[in-house]
Parts: C-alpha cells; structure tokens; sequence
C-alpha cells in the first residue's frame, strides 16, 4: 500500500537524481556584477555573484588595497522553463571604500562542480565626500545609498523611522540648560529584519542628547493600520540657545522587509491550501527580503527652548535646572583658621545633575572653599534622578565661634520659577586668627564667560621650594642598590647570627671536649705502653673508652666501671674484654712482657671503633 | 700640610660662593616671573618658569607656578601637565589640587580614577618617590638592625623589644611600599596630550589615518616609540594607536632625561 509518507520520500529522492542530473549535464558558469560603477566615500555598491550549473566552493574574495568587501548572504533559485531546469547560486557583497580613487577588481575565483572558474574584472569609482551625487542609474534603494536625506522620504518610512516624545506630558517646551526627558521610538515593519549600526544622534546642533538607555524596549504597536515593531530608548535633551528648532534624530540601520511588490511565485494548486483565501499569506511568505542600509530619521518636530528667566534669579545660582532637595551636610564642628577640612553635601532629586556645582557655604566671604569631587548615584537608568554627593575642601577665614549655613538654588522648569534651598545655620568654634586675604591676579574687565573660571585660580607661589627631580626613587638604579645594601645587610647579620650560634653550641662544645679528653687518654696511653707502665696504660685506656661512652649513655665517664659495662653491652663485646684486662693487670700487679702491649693496643683500637652512636 | 688646609678651604668657599650666586639669580628671575604673571604677561612669566626648570632647577613652586601661566594662556593641556608634575613634588598641595581640578574642568578632561575614590585618594597621598624612599629606608632599617644585633644582643629587655618594634614596623612599611609601587607601576608610562587637535593615528606616520582625538590634557599611557612617535591607549576606551612625541608628553621623567 503506497501511504502519503512513501509518496513524499519517493517525490524528494526524484528531485535529488533530477538535481544531481541537472548539476552534471549543464556547464558551469559565474558572472560578477557591480550594481553601480560610482559610489561616493563611506558608500558602497552591491556586488552580485551568480553562479549556475553545479555546487559552488566559497569564492576567495581578493585583497584590495582600501577597498572594504563585506558578505551580506546568498540565496538560491531554482527555475523550469519549458521542462529545463536551471540552479542558481546568488551571493551578495558589499563594496565600497573610504578613501578616493579609482579600484579594481580583480577576478573572484571559485570552483564549480570541481572546475576552477574565475570572473571579470571590475572597476569601481569612489568619489570623495564633496563631490556631487552618483551618475543617474543609481537605484533609490541601492545598498550604501540612503544616507543623506534628512527628511524621511516615503521609500524610507518603508524601512521604518524615528519620533520623539518630550516625557513630560503637560509641556511642550524645555529651558536652556534643562536636561528634559525624552522618549526615542524607532518604528520599524512588523516583519522585517534590523540590525542597529549606530546610536542615535542628534542632526542639528541645537540639541544635546544625554543618557540614552543603553538597553531598549522592544513592544509591537498599531499605528495608522500598519504594524510595527517598535524600540524605545529613553534619554535627555538639552539645548543651549533660546528659539523654536526642529528636533531631529537619525539612526543608521540595516534594515530587511519583504518586498510584496515583486510577482509573487506561482503556488503549485491542489491539496488543502489551494484556495484564493491562503494567496496572500503565503505570497507574504514566500516574499523575498530586500535589504537595505537605511538612516532612520524622525520626522521634523519642533519644540520650543526658552530662556531661564532674569527676573528672580538668585544670585548664587549656577544652572541647576530640574527639581531638587539639600541633604544634610557632613560640617566639622571644631576648626581652625587656614586649616582645609573636607566638606560634604548631597543633593538629591531629578534635573541636570552634569551641570550642577556643589552647594556654597554660607556667609561666603567667611569661607575659602577648593574645587573637590563629586559621584553621582544615578536612581533610574537614564540618570535623570539621583543623588549627587559632593567633597570639598574649605578653609574658615574667621576665627572666634561662627555661624555655618549652605545654600543653593536651582530653576524648577515645572513651576518656571528660581527656588532656593538653605540649610539653617549652626555654630562652630573656629581658633586661630582671621586670614589675610591673599591678592589674587585678576582677569580683566572684559572677561569673557569662559575666564569666570579662571578667577577661581589659586594664585602663584611666592616662593621657590626645594628642588627635587621629577624621576621618583623606584624608577632609578639607586633604588635598587638600596635595596641591596639592604639585602647584603640583612644577609650578612643572619650570618653572623648563625656562626655566632655554630659557635656557642654547647652540644658541639661538649663534643670537642671528649674529644680532646680521648686524645689525650690516648696520648697517655701510647706513652705508659712505651714505658712499659701497665698500670699506667690501663688507666690511661680505661679513660678513653670512659671518654668516648660518657656521651653515648648521656652520663659522667668516671662513673663507668666494668659492672655497668657487662650489663649494658654483650659479653663478647671488646670493650667488656678491655675492662677485664684492665681490671686483672692494674690491680693484680702481674708482670708482663713488652710484647703484650700491642695486642692490647689492638684491643683497644676495636673496642673504640666498637662504640658506634648506636650504642647504648 | 698648612697649605693643604688653606688650599681646601679656598676651593670650598669659591663652591659655595658660586652656588650661593646662582641660587640668588634664581631667585631673581622667580620674582621676575611671578611680576610678570601679575602684570598680566603670562607668555614671559611661563617662558622664565621654563628656563628655571630647563636650569636643572625643577621645584614644586615652579611648575606650579608655570601651569598656572599656561592655564591662563588657554593652554589646558600644558597646564595640566605642569600641574600633574608639580604634584609629583608635592602631592598634598591644595591649591595645586585646586588648579589642577579646574584645569581639568576647563579642558572637560575628567580623571576617573582606578579604583573607588578612597582607595585613590589613599594612594595618591604619598608620591611614588615618597613610597619609594619610606620603602628603601624601611628595608635599609631591617638590614641594618639585623647587623648590628649581633653586637647589640648584650642589650636590656627593653632595648631588644624597641628594636623588635622597630623591625616589625618596618617590615610593614616595605610591605605597605611594595604593594603601593606595585599598584602605581604603570604611573612611569603616563603621559599628557599637550597639544588640543593631536590626533591618535592608525599607524607611526604624518599621513596616517586619525582615529580618535583624545583631546588636550587627556592622561594617556605611552608605549613603544617608533619614527618620532609614541604608541598610545587612552584609558577607559578602547582608542589606542600612535601620537607624534610633539603631542604627548611623560608626567615623570625617565632616569635617562637627566634632572
């Protein structure tokens, strides 16, 4: 029984034989194509390898000095005209350049069902930045193309496009200075394909963009009828000048839609689908994808920047726009006059934190205060609220018991107004006595705003301190001949330490001094054998072994007789035979003969040999 | 004999009579620049500041002095460098910290530190050259005490409990230096970029293909010199490439620069 499943494998093992067949029996050929022969600088053309007639290796793409050659995918096609049938390879590159001139191509070689095959060459000219546009044939939609338009055009809007949205919802408006939320949304078509290949950036100069989340949400959105995927960043705006500007923004993007506009495929009929009703979703299926390097860009948007106003502006503000409040300062209570003493503040809230000075303290002219740090803890993730800690090193000009405030103040763009905050004023004990103040060079009348700065330089040494080289110890050979001294030192004292311990040894003391008692026992000895003093030998012999035990059993040599001997060592052993000897001639008295004394020598020589650290 | 002693005593005035007429010249001419300064002729006052350094006679006063001259000439980055080798001289000078923070603010070159700010602020309190003087001292102290132990072992208890004291607390100061100058190491390599525009390139050539400018007054460790340029990588970003010697320039002086 044929089933639909042996149908199906019966169907694809014929199509792999006609495939295998149709890649043998036709000639293999490969043809290179530059859609434009003229590109200008950063741009680039579509190169377009097509390959027909067998299995193509990956073409080895040639090194171009300058020239950037970068794959952008490939796609097969299969066609069967009048029952001949013909396979397709299609692989797309990107060609373009950053610097000027004329390029070559050279031939691109791959190999095709095990023939090498190599293509023409091409000639690409890349034109600088300034010169005008690409000859006509340029396709709008080419590759590389779309990026200088600053309105989006409805080509574009196909590819998608930018809004932006000021967060404050009740406002239409920003102050110069302020850092005012925004929301960035880039819409693309539901179903396309993008890939981000820049931030986004401002296109006039009248906005600064602060902050944009780096991570953006992705939610899909309805908007007149059409879907779209859409990706929104959440940042700061600022503007500098007063006036009505467009709020322009781009993105660079490669983006792929499919393009419904090509005639869709013939769907072959039959089966469960073959019905008008499924024509659409499957020709949204099978259409293919049109990629395209896009600059997305909102549509013009006008906002309005007004000036902080004159009227009411406190004089110590210093272009804090936003909302704020003063943290309780860290103020030490005991002072000195001239002595600095750190500072620090917090402010907390939301607003422009970048541009925010730390608060002053109060009275000013009591207080000579130094440039210090600043951190902020951002408490979102565009940063727009916070806390800003500030350190600063002041130094108290007055001296006696005085009474330290702090004070800022900031425009709050929600009300539209200037607003103060102070921390009340606490007394401190200051000693010492009042400061001269030091005359400091000033910058004269016409000081432009950027010398305001400059009067807050501290003023020039009056006198020359010590000279010192600029080359620190650790970086110069001297360094490391201290060390070294140090060294030789150090190894020189451990030393004399340890000789001075080898010395003082008692053990090796110990050790030479039985050993000087047993060489002069010895010395005794050999002088009682050659007088023939018996009694003399034996009490000179006796001493050495005593001498040599004494250490051995850890106790006085006198004290060790024959009895102790004959317990402690076997009976055989010569020293207890020594001990007999010595015992019998020195108290018997017996005469003996002179020739007994070597043998006796002998004895003694093996009972000292004997006496091994073993013993015990 | 008598001669030899007049003889020497000649000779010793003539040096110090000479040393002494060189240090008043000096402090002529700092006067003379620091008049200049405040009359308003910063271009003078900076070109004596720089003779007296050039002098051999490199002190804290004078670079602090010539950065501010520089600051005030619009010239952020020299400023800066001025400022950062007067630290090295001095590093607990507030003023010097002062100008140097808002040097760097003009010239929107923010320092970010290595490490958190305590650490930083820890480190930075002694200079490398201080660190490195306690470090050899400390270890100078160690050697010499463990020579002279052997002849000193006769001493009282508490004799030998103060030189024990005394080698501990050494030992923790060469520790303490070690680890420091080990921390600081790649300070030798850093540099400033004195000139606004100078442009990081891709490769030791004029021609070169600029990649990034990291702006005047921007701390940069300097690597290999090749063809009258310096390979440099801007810290906290990935730009690194090449800079003419004319546009950057090392806060410290290696030991082959003379001073």
């Amino acid at each position: 029984m044929v089933t639909p499943f042996h149908f199906i494998r019966g169907s694809l093992t014929c199509l792999a034989w006609m495939l295998g067949f149709i890649s043998i029996s036709h000639a293999a050929e490969v043809t290179a194509q530059l859609d434009q022969d003229t590109v200008k600088v950063g741009a680039g053309a579509m190169l377009t390898l097509t390959v027909t007639g067998g299995r193509a290796s990956q073409p080895v793409i040639p090194n171009v000095a300058n020239l950037i050659i970068q794959a952008r995918g490939q796609s097969q096609q299969i066609r069967m005209i009048n029952g001949e049938t013909t396979i397709s390879l299609t692989l797309s590159y990107v060609v373009g350049s950053n610097t000027p001139g004329d390029y070559e191509i050279p031939p691109i070689e791959l190999t095709v069902g095990g023939e090498s095959i190599s293509t023409q060459a091409l000639k690409l000219k890349v034109l600088p930045d300034s010169a005008s546009q690409p000859p006509a044939g340029l396709a709008p939609g080419a590759p590389g193309t779309a990026t200088s338009p600053q309105k989006p055009t409805e080509t574009e809007d196909q590819f998608g496009f930018l809004t932006i949205e000021l967060s404050a919802s009740n406002r239409k408006h920003v102050y110069v200075g302020e850092i005012a939320p925004v929301r960035i949304r880039a819409w693309l078509p539901a179903d396309s394909r993008a890939q981000l290949r820049s931030g986004i950036q401002p296109e006039g100069k009248a906005f600064t963009l602060h902050h944009v989340t780096e991570q953006p949400q992705q939610t899909r959105e309805e908007k007149d009828g059409k879907s779209y995927l859409v990706v929104t960043w959440y940042g700061g705006m600022s503007a500098t000048k007063a006036g009505t500007y467009p709020a322009s923004l781009s993105l660079n993007a490669t983006v792929a839609v499919r393009d419904l506009s090509a005639p869709a495929a013939r769907r072959p009929r039959g089966g469960p689908f073959d019905d008008p009703f499924f024509d659409s979703a499957f020709d949204r299926m099978n259409a293919r994808y049109i990629e395209k390097e896009v600059k997305l860009a909102s549509r013009d948007q006008e906002i309005e920047v007004r000036s902080l106003p004159k009227d009411g502006r406190p004089e110590n503000f210093s272009g804090a726009v936003g909302q704020f409040e003063l943290g309780s300062p860290d103020i030490p209570a005991q002072w000195r006059t001239g002595d600095p003493q750190k500072i620090t503040a917090s402010v907390s809230g939301s607003g422009n934190f970048s541009l925010m000075k730390a608060p002053a303290l109060t009275p000013e002219n009591h207080w000579k205060t130094y440039e210090g740090k600043d951190e902020f803890t951002p408490g979102d993730e565009a940063s727009f609220s916070g806390t800003k800690k500030f350190q600063f090193s002041a130094v108290p000009r007055k001296g006696g018991e005085q009474e330290v405030g702090m004070e800022m103040s900031f425009f709050d763009p929600t009300a539209g107004e200037y607003k103060s905050l102070t921390i009340p004023n606490r007394k401190i004990q200051v000693t010492g006595d009042d400061l001269v103040e030091q005359k400091v060079a000033t910058a004269s009348q016409d000081t432009p705003p950027v010398a305001k700065a400059e009067e807050r330089l501290v003023a020039q040494k009056k006198n020359n301190s010590s000279v010192k080289s600029l080359t620190p110890l650790v970086s110069r050979p001297a360094f490391y001949y201290l060390l070294g001294c140090a060294a030789a030192m150090l190894g020189a004292g451990l030393g004399f330490s340890w000789l001075r311990k080898y010395r003082e040894n008692p053990q090796r003391l110990a050790k030479l001094a039985t050993e000087k008692a047993l060489q002069e026992a010895m010395q005794a000895a050999r002088s009682s054998a050659a007088a023939n003093d018996v009694p003399g030998f034996f009490n000179a012999a006796r001493r050495a072994i005593q001498e040599r035990l004494g250490p051995l059993w850890n106790q006085s040599p006198q004290a060790i007789t024959l009895a102790e001997v004959s317990e402690r060592l076997p009976e055989d052993s010569p020293v207890v035979g020594f001990f007999r000897e010595a015992d019998l001639h020195e108290y018997s008295r017996l005469a003996v003969k002179g020739e007994q004394f070597p043998l006796w020598l002998k004895l003694l020589d093996q009972a000292l040999h004997s006496l091994t650290p073993t013993t015990r | 004999m008598y001669r030899l002693i007049l003889k020497t005593l000649f000779v010793t005035c003539m040096v110090l009579w000479c040393a002494g007429s060189v240090r008043a010249e000096e402090s002529s001419k700092f006067t003379e620049a620091n008049t200049a300064f405040e009359s308003g002729d910063y271009a003078r006052a900076a070109t004596i500041y720089q003779d007296l350094i050039d002098q051999g006679g490199a002190s804290a006063s004078l670079f602090y002095n010539l950065g501010n001259s520089r600051f005030r000439l619009g010239e952020n980055g020299k400023a800066i460098l001025s400022y950062e080798r007067a630290k090295l001289l001095s590093p607990r000078d507030p003023d010097l910290r002062a100008n140097l923070a808002l040097a760097r603010k003009t010239a929107t070159v923010f320092d970010k530190g290595r490490y958190n700010p305590w650490a930083d602020a820890a480190l930075a309190f002694l200079s490398r050259n201080e660190w490195s003087w306690m470090a050899a001292a400390a270890a100078l102290w160690i050697g010499l005490m463990a020579l002279s132990g052997n002849v000193l072992r006769g001493s009282n208890l508490l004799f030998r409990k103060l030189r024990w004291g005394s080698v501990i607390f050494a030992g923790l100061i060469l520790l303490l230096g070690g680890l420091v100058l080990f921390l600081r190491r790649d300070e030798a390599q850093q540099g400033i970029v004195i000139v606004k525009d100078a442009a990081v390139r891709l490769s030791p050539f004029e021609k070169a293909e600029s990649i990034g400018t990291p702006g005047a007054g921007r701390r940069v460790e300097i690597g290999a010199e090749n063809a009258g340029f310096f390979f440099v990588q801007v810290p906290g970003t990935d730009l690194q490439g090449w800079m003419h010697r004319k546009e950057v320039e090392r806060i410290e002086q290696a030991p082959s620069d003379g001073s």
